[in-house]
């Protein structure tokens, strides 16, 4: 029993986590058509600031409040200068956006000097709840998880701005002739995912240890749970993200752990494989 | 092919039309052959350049797969290092390094390996994304460094190293002109070969895949199958690659299966030019030659993958043709297909 709770525990922080990264990687693919290769180095940008505000001696906590909008005016510069230039051609965004997230995590490294750095959890400890201990700090995250993914909701569903990223989801021409500055939406959503991105680098980095490589590992995982999941819905990424999660944190139990990394890609990619629809399939990638 | 056409139609007809890709060819080839003998006695410049022409491999198989196919892989280096690990270990346990079998078995895994990865992101009864192929090869290329990583047998994270020397018969090929000549050879014959491949009827077919490809399809080519097949030779040539590298540094590690190293190839291709055959070619031997000019100056040391990134963004975003495109025309790149008629 407390084995299993444990578990659910453990796997639910982490489907939390993919949930933030893959909205931010679903909602960009969605809506310009373009897989942003970079979203996994945005991810390391927001670890990146919290680790620098414990060293500038502020501690975690303004580095956590500040990463997702560092992040996000990071991918507005980058969305105003760079991005837009590939909306015509998915297939250069492709290479352009890997160019971009080679570059940072490169600057990452570079700063970094190639060492791994750990932070301690801002909250740290564990609450007992019947018997069972609990991580306080994974507790955060899922509740951070659950507003954003609520705000979120609430946005699109019920706010104007909501109603226009509709449109422009919807059919992008006539969004643009009942007067909805696309370009301007599109800056929009570039800058929510990657202020997503940042928030979820700032949230994990406490779990792992910040090295220049995490963000590849998350844009791999994060794209399986995309392609899982169906593009162009809220829910499917969100679905693929629970399933890439469930079994990232299940192999470890039944495999030695380095298989189990392995393990995950070649399931996830073997079930793409079977349904390339995914499991809510409306999207247009 | 190409050679008969140029000889083939009547001097008037041609003029005005010098074709300046074969130039570009012979000059590089020239080059390869001659610039080792003024170096003889530099052998660290000699190990350099053995090193660009084994990674110029590397590269002309990106190019196969996206220049020529419109795979874009992430995984190249995968086939390059799983060639480069198996040589390692043949010669570690087996203690076998004849170059006669190891490199066509080299070859032989690469290409079984990039086989068995496109029919299962390839082939299907849906026709997948290109994006769903790019993240497949990145996927499997983490995947797999993440598992040498952490195994034991072939060394975990430090790698083998001390890898049996190359040899043929009693000969042993240490670093360098004797190791440069094999290169060299494997290269002009690999290039030879694709040389003649992009210039046949198969290669006509790939032309047309490249124009449009759902009108291949409507013709009723197979364009997955056509596409597996070129992206199973690409991996056939990367793991002649990556024998040949592992021998020439002795060393085999996991970051030679990884992301990083199949970056690096795709940084080549597109910098020279992809399309053609030479641009690779010029783009592995541009960068690798910066690099080490460069790698005196401590501030560019340091951040060089960086600017290698920005390199990329830059020819990605305004120079889609690569060096190549700044000399060639499109039409030459593009390149023509089947006999002209002569003498009309």
């Amino acid at each position: 029993m407390e084995f299993a709770a444990k578990f659910a525990f453990d796997m639910v922080a982490f489907t939390s986590v993919m949930v933030l990264i893959v909205l931010g990687l679903g909602v960009i693919a969605s809506m310009m058509g373009i897989f942003n290769f970079a979203h996994g180095e945005l991810v390391l940008l927001g670890a990146y600031t919290v680790y620098l505000s414990s060293e500038a001696g502020l501690g975690t906590w303004p580095g956590l409040l500040a990463a997702p909008v560092v992040v996000g005016l990071v991918g507005f510069g980058l969305e105003r200068t760079v991005i837009r230039r590939f909306y015509r051609t998915p297939i250069i965004a492709m290479l352009g956006t890997y160019a971009i997230g080679l570059i940072i995590r490169e600057i990452v490294r570079g700063l970094l000097g190639g060492h791994y750095k750990s932070i301690p959890e801002p909250i740290g400890g564990a609450f007992s709840l019947g018997g069972i201990e609990f991580s306080i700090w994974r507790s955060f995250i899922i509740a951070t998880t659950l507003v954003v993914i609520g705000g979120t909701y609430l946005l699109l569903a019920r706010s104007s701005i909501g109603l226009r990223v509709r449109g422009a989801l919807e059919n992008p021409m006539l969004a643009r002739a009942c007067g909805i500055s696309t370009s301007r939406l599109y800056a929009l959503t570039f800058t929510f995912g990657a202020a997503l991105a940042g928030l979820a680098g700032a949230l994990i980095v406490p779990l792992y240890q910040l090295s220049a490589d995490i963000g590849i590992r998350f844009l791999v995982q994060a794209f399986l749970s995309v392609m899982l999941g169906g593009v162009g819905s809220f829910e499917g990424p969100v679905l693929g993200a629970a399933a890439v999660g469930g079994l990232a944190a299940w192999l470890p139990w039944v495999v030695t752990p380095v298989l189990a990394d392995p393990l995950v890609f070649l399931i996830a990619l073997a079930i793409v494989r079977v349904r390339p629809q995914g499991f809510i399939a409306v999207g247009r990638l | 092919m190409t050679a008969t056409t140029r000889a083939a139609p009547p001097a008037t007809a041609r003029r005005g039309s010098f074709r300046i890709l074969p130039a570009i060819e012979l000059a590089v080839l020239a080059l390869l052959l001659v610039v080792p003998f003024l170096l003889a006695d530099r052998p660290e410049l000699i190990t350099l350049l053995t090193n660009v022409v084994i990674l110029s491999l590397l590269a002309l198989s990106f190019d196969l797969c996206w220049g020529f196919s419109g795979i874009m892989s992430f995984g190249q280096a995968l086939f390059f290092g799983v060639a480069g690990y198996g040589v390692a270990l043949v010669g570690r346990d087996l203690e076998f390094s004849q170059l006669w079998a190891t490199l066509p078995l080299a070859m032989l895994a690469g290409g079984a390996l990039a086989a068995i990865l496109a029919a299962f992101l390839l082939l299907g009864r849906k026709a997948p994304t290109s994006i769903f192929v790019a993240f497949g090869t990145l996927t499997g290329a983490y995947a797999a460094e993440r598992l040498v990583a952490g195994w034991q047998y072939v060394g975990a994270g430090n790698g083998l190293s001390a890898i049996k020397l190359m040899a043929f018969g009693e000969y042993e090929f240490v670093e360098g002109l004797d190791f440069y000549a094999v290169a060299l050879t494997a290269l002009v014959l690999v290039y030879a070969a694709s040389r003649m491949l992009v210039r046949s009827q198969l290669g006509l077919v790939l032309a047309g895949i490249r124009q449009n490809e759902e009108r291949l399809a409507f013709f009723g080519y197979r364009v997955q199958v056509f596409k597996a097949l070129v992206f199973s030779l690409a991996g056939m040539v990367a793991g002649l690659s990556g024998a040949l590298y592992s021998y020439h540094q002795g060393f085999t590690g996991p970051s030679n299966l990884g992301p990083g190293l199949s970056t690096t190839a795709v940084i080549y291709c597109l910098f020279g030019g992809s399309g053609t055959l030479i641009g690779p070619v010029i783009g592995t031997v541009a960068i690798e030659v910066l690099s080490y000019v460069l790698a005196d100056i401590d501030a560019i040391r340091q951040f060089w993958p960086v600017l290698l990134g920005l390199v990329l963004l830059l020819v990605v975003t305004f120079q889609p043709t690569g060096l190549l495109g700044l000399a060639v025309s499109a039409r030459e790149r593009i390149g023509t297909y089947g006999a002209r008629k002569a003498a009309r």
